[in-house]
């Protein structure tokens, strides 16, 4: 249990000071992602063997382990498409964006069929008017 | 058993404060928005922590609140920054 822990800490502490010190969002966002899948989920299994699956530390400590996998990837993901779409500029060191062919094209596909409207503010937004909404 | 899970949430109190550097220093919006994402989880698992170390089963509540509508806030921010005010 004791070794959990210290993997855990070890591992969000690490990804704590690679936000701190990353050049770009996008680096910061994997050392976040990095942090919640192999920092959190090693604390939260040392609580469960540390007071029992069954009881109400374990299970709850399980349900939250649980949410974590579920909503981190996806929250990582639109925060990702986000700033990508917002315009924020990469770390000049980077050696390939794979896409920008996609984006620099047509609209990017709407994920909810028919919704003319978030279309034409996607439109609008991709002319430079979200640029200052990423500032 | 008891002095290892207080001082791993002294451990998570001091990450989230790395953390807030980052919330107060970035320079976009987007660095704010994922420092915090992480900052909502390391303080999911300080409360976790603390209510074991405290033995107050209360307290895991607020760690189930947390863990359940932080990336709430995430989604919300970056669906606005992409498609603005819908």
């Amino acid at each position: 249990m004791i070794a959990l822990l210290a993997l855990g800490l070890a591992v969000s502490l690490s990804g704590a000071v690679g936000i701190l010190r990353m050049p770009d969002v996008y680096l910061r966002i994997q050392c976040s992602s990095k942090t919640v899948t192999l920092g959190a989920m090693p604390v939260l299994l040392a609580l469960v063997v540390a007071k029992g699956p069954v009881t109400s530390y374990g299970g709850r400590a399980l349900i939250v382990a649980a949410l974590l996998l579920v909503m981190n990837p996806v929250a990582t993901h639109a925060l990702a498409r986000a700033a990508y779409s917002v315009g924020i500029p990469m770390w000049p060191g980077a050696v390939v964006d794979q896409a920008a062919a996609t984006a620099s094209g047509a609209e990017p596909p709407p994920g909810d069929a028919g919704s003319g409207r978030a279309a034409a503010t996607g439109g609008a937004g991709a002319d430079g008017t979200t640029e200052d909404r990423g500032r | 058993m008891i002095a290892a899970i207080g001082v791993a949430c002294l451990v998570e109190i001091l990450i989230a404060g790395l953390l807030l550097v980052r919330v107060g220093l970035g320079p976009t919006v987007c660095d704010r928005i994922v420092a915090l994402n992480t900052l909502s989880t390391q303080v999911t698992l300080a409360v976790l922590l603390f209510a074991a170390f405290a033995d107050r089963s209360i307290y895991l509540d607020v760690a189930i609140w947390l863990a359940s509508f932080s990336y709430l806030a995430t989604i919300v921010w970056s669906r606005y920054l992409e498609r603005g005010l819908l």
